[in-house]
């Protein structure tokens, strides 16, 4: 795409990737197939090193993976659920540090994209939040009175509930799920393009002396520094919201 | 490694998951750097599309460009419902090369792999890796709290022990004062009894002195008295060339201790 002399990549280049193996099947392998499996690797690889590493004092991984479960179990699962969550603390760990390094390979050089600018991983983790959230309610609470307590949550007055129960049947289980999805995949997406728009921009301006095309370059950086924190944030996010549901689905009368 | 080996150090080799997790992420790498390079990036551009739908049709016997041709030149004239048709249908297949994907419909394959990655880890983690590391953060906690418990025991027995060491320290102060104040009573009181010794002896001898010097004064006087009198009886003998008698002598003596007496 031109627009003013600057040749802006189409869409497809910079979301599609091509096939690399087992092209024309259901397990044909592309560059965000590929992030999936890196983080899923590097996940495991962190807590394996971690729990085979047992110094007093935790350095490296070993820190890394400590760190990550006092992050989550204190800032998430303690302040949503409350010590009832800790068995929902792999579940949630998981989510974190898978998310988290899929989003981060968005800064990572010659790599450059955050997997989860494609809809796939975001709208599947959605979708087993949400399994998640309402198995959970529904064997705390029994069917009844999880669908009760959902469409018609306790404390409201009686006439409201002609408004309530609609508006929580949608956000309950239809919005929830979407809404995780697309805050990620969105969120990402943004950054991905952000940062692409001003790579383009600082190259393209390059040839017209140093202060025009330092002046993207420098944006570029601190977006690369930004984005290195919405990887992060986004991974909380998900997590949070997800131990919130789940808290809610236990606890209805929070 | 193995010089350390050699001098007995304990050899630190890569453990084998070590080494199949660094060469797995190697291989992964390489294949995200260099088998999906930006310049691989997919997707057809809009000529490409369009050419190869072109390429694909067939009409009047004929493919490509040639077929296009006669079937816009067929359905131009309206005598070919099915011409009119199969241009239709042509031109919403170009139309569908110029339209952006939409990038909010997942790819199958994608969420295939993205479900395979997860359902990985998750049984990973929760099977295994999770736990280990959550019973070595805990063992620690254990082993911190132990330390700290035993710390704050020692601390209380080593202020227990603190304190009965100041308290003999104080008992040992008072009865070094004790001590120190019953030395003083004794020696004020030797000291008293040594003066008042030293003061009666020193009475003592002034007293015998006074009594030697007043009997050696009577001495020295008697001494005197007889001397006197031997040179004063000599001379009063030689003046008037007799001896005297005793009455005469005495009177001369006296008569001249008294003379001496009064010039003293």
């Amino acid at each position: 795409m031109s627009i003013f002399a600057l040749d802006f990549p189409a869409v497809t280049h910079l979301f599609e990737w091509p096939d690399i193996a087992f092209t024309d099947t259901y397990l044909a392998l592309n560059k965000t197939s590929l992030i999936y499996l890196v983080a899923m690797l590097l996940t495991v690889v962190t807590f394996g090193l971690a729990a085979r590493k047992r110094s007093l004092v935790p350095s490296g991984v070993q820190h890394v993976a400590e760190g990550g479960i006092n992050f989550v179990e204190q800032n998430i699962v303690m302040q949503t659920i409350g010590a009832e969550g800790r068995k929902f603390m792999p579940f949630l760990t998981s989510l974190f540090f898978f998310i988290f390094f899929i989003n981060i390979f968005e800064v990572i050089p010659f790599i450059q994209f955050p997997g989860n600018s494609r809809m796939a991983v975001p709208l599947l983790l959605a979708l087993v939040v949400w399994v998640v959230y309402n198995y959970i309610g529904i064997r705390s609470q029994g069917l009844g009175g999880y669908l009760k307590n959902s469409l018609f949550p306790p404390g409201v007055p009686w006439a409201l509930y002609l408004i309530v129960a609609p508006i929580e049947l949608f956000s309950t289980f239809l919005i929830r799920p979407l809404s995780l999805a697309i805050r990620l995949w969105a969120n990402m997406m943004a950054g991905h393009l952000l940062l692409v728009t001003f790579a383009v921009l600082s190259a393209a301006l390059w040839g017209f002396g140093y202060v025009p095309g330092l002046l993207p370059f420098f944006m570029l950086v601190l977006l690369t520094a930004f984005e290195i924190f919405v990887s992060a944030l986004q991974a909380f996010i998900f997590t949070i919201l997800t131990a919130v549901y789940i808290g809610g689905s236990l606890h209805p009368e929070h | 490694m193995r010089a350390r080996n050699q001098h007995g150090g304990r050899a630190r080799r890569p453990s084998r998951l070590r080494r199949r997790a660094f060469a797995g992420a190697l291989v992964l790498l390489a294949a995200l750097w260099f088998g999906t390079s930006p310049v691989a990036a997919a997707g057809e551009t809009p000529g490409a599309c369009i050419v190869e739908k072109v390429d694909a049709l067939e009409f009047g016997g004929q493919r490509g460009a040639e077929a296009l041709h006669i079937l816009e030149e067929t359905a131009a004239t309206h005598v070919d419902v099915g011409a009119e048709e199969k241009l239709a249908s042509f031109e919403k297949k170009l139309e569908g090369c110029l339209e952006a994907p939409n990038p909010i419909l997942p790819e199958v394959t994608e969420i295939i792999w993205g479900g395979i990655a997860f359902v990985v880890l998750l049984g990973l983690m929760q099977w295994k890796l999770f736990p280990a590391v959550k019973r070595g953060m805990d063992r620690r906690a254990e082993k911190i709290r132990g330390d700290l418990d035993a710390a704050e025991t020692a601390r209380t027995e080593a202020l227990e022990v603190k304190a009965g060491y100041e308290a003999e320290l104080a008992d040992a102060r008072a009865e070094a004062g004790r001590i120190v104040d019953a030395a003083r009573a004794d020696a004020e009181r030797v000291r008293a009894d040594l003066v008042a010794r030293a003061e009666e002896e020193a009475a003592e001898l002034r007293q015998r002195s006074d009594q030697d010097v007043e009997a050696a004064k009577r001495q020295a006087l008697s001494d005197l008295h007889s001397e006197v009198s031997a040179i004063v009886i000599g001379a009063a003998e030689s003046v008037i060339g007799q001896n005297l008698d005793h009455d005469t002598q005495m009177q001369l003596i006296e008569s001249y201790i008294d003379d001496v007496g009064s010039r003293n």
